[in-house]
């Protein structure tokens, strides 16, 4: 479903991704750790083009995404993404920030979204908070506000930056259950984090990454129990 | 005591009452709002499309934007009053007026990019991600989700500098526009006073510039609790 190959992305002197090559599969969640500024989150964000790459591939069903940049806007309709930071609109309610990407860009029908964001807002465990602002909830009922937001689009592919990364710590649980829920739906997901037990558990895949590489990926019980190599040692067990 | 009220009521009656020379206050007054407004206007759209040219990525748009306003903040706006008035628009039929307002709309144009341009970016760049990764064009995210936050931003800095446009326009007398500054020197001129028409003048500015600046107070009040 995702092809990447030999991706390159540097920040001015600061060569950040080195060549990452993987291929990730429909209804596949693969889960991206390592340490801070080992290229993981710009990675994910070169998969929708938030970042531009420098060299390298990206294909999406096939078709290369930067060879059809013009068509961004409408690949990106594919990828859901949720953000660290939330970042849901704040001059919106619930109910709009949902409702506003269906609306303007499927055309769909007023209430034909509000219905079917009602619908997610019952998925996300949210069903009574359509009409608040975003600043009147807590971290963790922003975030899954962020992934309905995300859903709407009914995407193929749902893209995580370390989603609960701001969350306080009781907060964190109720985000990772949506996304264990997905998971199980059947979603593709890519997510970049630092919940090792999350990984674990739900990830099909780990990739850990570490000087701008894959530098070893695997299903979870090798990458957690047998790792193979002596970086990859040495961070789980600064983690675990 | 007595010679005191003998001046004050012969400086009324010379500079407001004979002639009914408090009408020329009045028409002043009228004119100078008239050409805060217009310029207001030209310049809140100027001000808005040159913003948004010097966000573009477009290199042409930028630097054409940035040598615009470079060029109008660096020199006086009185000069750029008379090289419209005289050397660009001295040969078309327009009023004064509206000379004027296009004069000073074109100098505020260049501060207001600046107002714009400051409030756009002082929203979150997470917001412009968040759009586009939910597939939004550039300008559709700018449009529906940058644009209207960025607008609680401006709005004060906004009518702080129709403020200043107000006091500004007191210099339209150099082009003979009969605002509110030149009624008060036609007045002198009449009376050989200078002290009484100029004074009257100052507290007119003032009290327009201070109900202004009540209504900006409210205004960021109002804008600070809908946060």
């Amino acid at each position: 479903m995702i092809e990447v190959v030999n991706l390159h992305k540097s920040f001015g002197d600061l060569k950040v991704l080195k060549g990452v090559n993987t291929k990730i599969e429909k209804q596949e969640v693969v889960c991206v750790i390592g340490a801070s500024g080992s290229g993981k989150s710009t990675f994910l964000r070169c998969l929708n083009l938030l970042e531009e790459p420098d060299d390298g591939e990206i294909y999406i069903d096939g078709v290369s995404l930067l060879e059809h940049k013009k068509d961004i806007n409408r690949l990106r309709q594919k990828v859901g993404m949720v953000f660290q930071q939330f970042n849901l609109f704040p001059h919106m309610t619930v109910m709009e920030n949902i409702t506003l990407a269906p609306i303007k860009l499927k055309g769909m029908r007023k209430s034909e979204a509000e219905e079917k964001a009602m619908e997610l807002l019952h998925k996300v465990g949210l069903p009574d908070k359509n009409d608040q602002y975003p600043n009147h909830l807590s971290g963790g009922q922003k975030q899954r506000v962020a992934i309905a937001r995300a859903l709407a689009m009914d995407p193929e592919i749902m893209l995580f930056d370390e989603p609960t990364s701001a969350l306080d710590p009781e907060m964190v649980g109720e985000v990772l259950n949506v996304m264990k829920q997905l998971a199980n739906e059947g979603m593709t997901m890519v997510v970049v984090t630092h919940e090792m037990g999350f990984a674990r558990e739900v990830g099909d895949r780990i990739m850990f990454m570490d000087e701008g590489i894959i530098f070893e990926e695997g299903p979870p019980e090798q990458i957690f129990k047998n790792p193979q190599k002596e970086r990859t040692r040495e961070f789980l067990g600064k983690v675990l | 005591m007595n010679s005191i009220i003998k001046v004050l009521s012969d400086a009324i009656y010379y500079n407001l009452i004979r002639e009914q020379r408090y009408m020329l206050f009045v028409q002043g007054l009228g004119i100078s709002l008239q050409l805060t407004f217009y310029s207001a206007i030209i310049g809140t759209i100027l001000g808005l499309f040159l913003a948004l040219a010097k966000l573009s990525k477009i290199k042409i748009f930028e630097r054409l934007a940035t040598i615009y306003v470079d060029v109008i903040r660096g020199t006086p706006v009185v000069v750029q009053l008379v090289i419209i008035y005289y050397a660009i628009l001295g040969s078309s039929s327009l009023p004064k007026i509206a000379v004027a307002s296009i004069a000073f709309g074109l100098n505020s144009g260049a501060y207001v990019c600046e107002l714009i341009r400051a409030g756009i970016m002082a929203v979150d760049k997470g917001q412009m991600e968040a759009a586009r990764s939910l597939g939004f064009s550039y300008s559709q995210a700018m449009t529906y989700i940058i644009i209207p936050q960025a607008v609680k931003n401006i709005l004060p800095a906004l009518v702080n500098e129709f403020i200043v446009l107000l006091k500004e326009t007191a210099i339209a007398g150099y082009i003979a526009l009969d605002d509110l500054t030149r009624a008060g020197n036609i007045i002198r001129g009449r009376t050989f006073d200078a002290y009484t028409p100029f004074i009257l003048v100052a507290a007119i500015y003032l009290y327009i510039t201070t109900i202004l600046t009540w209504m900006l107070g409210k205004l960021e009040r109002r804008l600070r609790e809908s946060d």
